[in-house]
């Protein structure tokens, strides 16, 4: 099971999918595309722990988390 | 008269004090809640930092990111404004950064959000970040 994170003000929204249902994936990868057109950072992370940005939607992620835009407080 | 007296005052005193145990109730829900969000915000760090950044976190409420371009040195303290620092070489602080995902949100999603920041997109972070003098200790 994949998961999807988005910080929000509750912390953050999970949203768990089975990457083997394709209407899952195609759910999980609009909303992808719907957050980082909206300025969200996506990030995946390896076995490693190893954190990287990605720009476009990965099927094989088990995690990706997504933050909103920084800008100076 | 008076038991008629008696007998508002004693409606008024109820409804007041109804009041009251509603504000109470209700600025207790808002507490567990924000208490809530404070506890899964640093749940979802921990979970993202590596095993050498949980150790320290969880020993000083602070740990250290390395930047992807610069390689320098960031302290990222528990809080959600002003609370990056650069490092030197001798792990003294030499210049605060100020930079924060918009949206509000909880300290530890604040504190995830500078780490991979840092370690993914250095220069961005430090292009919108503003500085500040902090004391060396």
């Amino acid at each position: 099971m994949a998961t999807q994170i988005v910080m929000d003000q509750t912390g953050d929204t999970r949203h768990f999918f089975d990457v083997d249902d394709t209407e899952a994936l195609s759910k999980a990868e609009k909303r992808f595309k719907e957050l980082t057109l909206v300025g969200f950072t996506a990030a995946v992370r390896d076995a490693c722990g190893d954190v990287r940005v990605t720009r476009s939607f990965d099927p094989t992620a088990e995690e990706t988390l997504f933050f909103p835009r920084v800008a100076g407080g | 008269m008076f038991a008629h007296w008696l007998f508002t005052a004693t409606r008024s005193i109820g409804s007041f004090l109804a009041r009251r145990v509603q504000a109470l109730h209700e600025r207790h829900r808002q507490l567990a809640g924000q208490h809530i969000r404070e506890t899964r915000g640093i749940a979802l760090l921990r979970e993202w930092l590596s095993p050498e950044q949980r150790v320290q976190f969880d020993a000083n409420r602070y740990f250290d990111v390395v930047g992807c371009c610069s390689g320098k040195r960031y302290r990222i303290r528990y809080g959600s404004a002003a609370n990056v620092c650069e490092m030197d070489i001798s792990g003294r602080p030499t210049v605060g950064l100020c930079f924060v995902p918009t949206g509000n949100l909880v300290a530890g999603d604040v504190m995830l959000a500078q780490k991979i920041a840092l370690e993914t997109n250095e220069g961005t972070a430090l292009a919108v970040a503003n500085r500040f003098p902090v004391q060396a200790t």
